[in-house]
């Protein structure tokens, strides 16, 4: 049971090179379960491995409990890591993979006999005991590396893309069992992936990073909904938000002119939006907040646009429609039920959910937040 | 395929191991029969099997012509320098391998600039070393400079070696909690046995046949290491080839015996990169 506190923590390899991690703070709470999400060579395992004591850190502090850990050794942070390529020890069998950690605590035989079998019941790994990880199948080693983790009862498991060397089968009866298993221990648990099904579905929080800053911090469904910037509204969802170019009007009311159409523009205040009266803005909109017919919209009163469909993904359960705006060269792929009659070529006119639609400042791409 | 067209396919490749087996087989398998002729019937026909077995030479060769001494010279001075040479390789490959630390790349070429040194340069001042810490003429003195010949080759084989295993697992034992040193002890060197065994054969073989050394650096008679007693057997008016032979031999003994033991666990060295 463990607060860990990061604050301020940055990496910086070379004095005077780029900084691979920059000013990232966050505070996870006990038992909870943040995920570090963003793309490769974002900083986000540098971060992790800070935490754990496998880094120097060149500015900023971590710490547990309250108590500073940057002086402190890895060993001595009573933390359990579990590593992309799993890191067992190939030399041991499975039942000494999970007791080399305990023995060097010098716990007790019997002690150390009764944990590991207890957590070889707890993920099924009793019939492997006596062989080595060369023996074992790939799901089953990232079983031994989760138990190592497990069997130390430590204040916070660290996870490093755990479930990345797993076939898509695989991942995600991992993922549920891993789900499971933090549930049941209520550890403090770190976890970093780049993948976003991972985030989303695992997460208590979702912590974006991009070029080494902490971008957004939250729960999944709101980063998702309320994306910080461009980066996130095309970081998170698949197929990602649709970002288009358009100019902020005002007359009676603002509006976006989209290519030659008027979109009016309900839920933001007239001061928010003053300063960016007559220059460009760019407008978010999610794949599944596009529909076929204006009577689908729910959230709010629909915007009606001219498009031709250029493609279509069946996908079975649903399909993806590959739009392009009738006046312009700009693109958007909307997300609709499996029924479409649509087909490539043909000219229609869709609804987007006023609702759901998001602003973004194009000068600094940080969005411009509803007021209402 | 028809059998016919694989044998033929392979004929000239089994012509050509034959050849070679021949070549280095032949001479091992002629002074093996030797050693068991006497010098006379060899000079009567240098080619011909062994008519009647003496066994009895290589009793000779041992009780009268100090060999045994000899022998037990060359155990320790080569087994103490591949023991010392071997713990020493492992721990500066490791060093190597896993650390960043100031002067890393000048360290490493220092050692290894050890390789490419021919003996004959530094044996001058070997020499003038050991006398200076009369270690000249001492199995400790020669065992000591074993070590530093050998340790360039085994730290370059070692290195490579230890650098693919993966860092992961470095750092999963020391979230489990272990210090530098243990680090070394329960992942490194087991998980390197098969790289150090290879070390250790190659160096022992080198190291039972070494000459150059021994030939400048020992003089009394008592202490001199089995190459320098199989010259014994070569005076410089007469050629006791009989006897001669079966020196190799006792001498070969010990190298077969290790060949034997280790080499499964050498050919999986020499196949490295298996860690995972």
């Amino acid at each position: 049971m463990a607060v860990v506190v990061i604050d301020g923590l940055s990496k910086q390899y070379a004095t005077g090179g780029d900084f691979a991690v920059r000013d990232v703070s966050l505070t996870v709470a006990d038992g909870e379960f943040v995920v570090l999400l963003g793309p490769s060579g974002c900083g986000k395992s540098t971060v992790l491995r800070m935490v754990a004591g496998l880094e120097p850190i060149s500015a900023g502090t971590v710490s547990i409990d309250g108590r500073v850990m940057n002086q402190i050794p890895a060993k001595d942070r009573d933390i359990a890591m579990v590593f992309q390529s799993y890191a067992l020890y190939p030399h041991m069998t499975v039942y000494n993979n999970l007791a080399f950690g305990l023995r060097r605590r010098g716990v007790v035989r019997a002690e150390i006999d009764r944990r590991v079998r207890r957590v070889a019941g707890m993920i099924g790994l009793v019939p492997y005991l006596d062989r080595k990880p060369h023996a074992l199948s790939g799901g089953q080693r990232q079983r031994v590396a989760l138990g190592r983790a497990i069997v130390r009862e430590p204040k916070v498991f660290l996870f490093d893309e755990p479930l990345s060397n797993l076939d898509a089968a695989l991942r995600v009866s991992t993922r549920n069992e891993l789900i499971k298993q933090q549930h049941a221990l209520a550890t403090t648990t770190i976890y970093v992936t780049h993948d976003q099904v991972e985030a989303m579905t695992m997460g208590d929080r979702i912590c974006i990073m991009n070029q080494g800053e902490m971008v957004q911090i939250g729960a999944p469904l709101e980063v998702y909904r309320a994306p910080a910037d461009t980066f996130v509204a095309r970081f998170l969802g698949n197929p990602p938000m649709n970002l288009l170019r358009t100019i902020l009007t005002q007359a009676a009311e603002p509006a976006l002119e989209l290519d030659g159409m008027r979109l009016a523009l309900t839920g933001w205040s007239a001061a928010a939006l003053a300063p960016l009266i007559g220059k460009p803005v760019i407008l978010g909109i999610r794949p599944e907040d596009l529909y076929e017919t204006p009577a689908e919209v729910a959230s709010g009163p629909p915007h009606l646009v001219d498009v031709e469909v250029e493609a279509v993904e069946l996908l079975g359960a649903e399909t993806l429609l590959l739009l392009a705006l009738a006046g312009a060269r700009q693109e958007l792929i909307a997300r609709v039920g499996r029924s479409t009659g649509l087909k490539v070529g043909a000219r229609t006119r869709i609804a987007l959910d006023s609702g759901a639609l998001h602003l973004f400042d194009p000068a600094t791409n940080k969005a411009i937040p509803r007021t209402a | 395929m028809r059998p016919w067209f694989d044998y033929i396919r392979r004929t000239p490749l089994l012509l050509f191991l034959l050849g070679y087996t021949v070549l280095t087989g032949g001479p091992f398998l002629w002074v093996a029969s030797m050693s068991l002729r006497t010098t006379a019937e060899i000079f009567a026909d240098p080619y011909a099997l062994p008519g009647h077995l003496h066994w009895e030479k290589f009793a000779d060769a041992w009780m009268q012509s100090n060999y045994s001494t000899y022998f037990w010279n060359s155990t320790i001075a080569v087994g103490s320098a591949v023991a010392i040479v071997t713990v020493v390789g492992a721990m500066t490959a490791h060093c190597l391998a896993r650390y960043q630390f100031r002067a890393r790349r000048i360290v490493r070429f220092v050692i290894l600039s050890g390789l490419v040194l021919p003996p004959q340069m530094l044996i001058l001042s070997l020499f003038q070393i050991l006398l200076d810490y009369h270690l000249y003429d001492t199995l400790p003195g020669l065992a000591l400079v074993y070590v530093a010949s050998q340790l360039g080759m085994t730290v370059y084989l070692l290195e490579g070696f230890f650098a693919q295993i993966p860092q992961d697992l470095f750092d999963a034992a020391r979230m489990d909690g272990y210090s530098d040193f243990e680090i070394f002890w329960r992942i490194t060197l087991p998980i390197g046995v098969p790289a150090i065994f290879t070390t250790v054969i190659l160096n022992f073989v080198t190291l039972w046949n070494e000459f150059l050394y021994a030939v400048v650096l020992m003089t009394d008679d008592d202490k001199r290491t089995l190459p320098l007693g199989i010259m014994h057997f070569m005076g410089s008016h007469q050629l006791d080839v009989g006897m001669l032979a079966t020196g190799l031999m006792i001498a070969i003994i010990p190298i077969a015996l290790i060949y034997a033991l280790f080499s499964e666990t050498m050919i999986r060295g020499m196949s490295a990169g298996a860690v995972r």
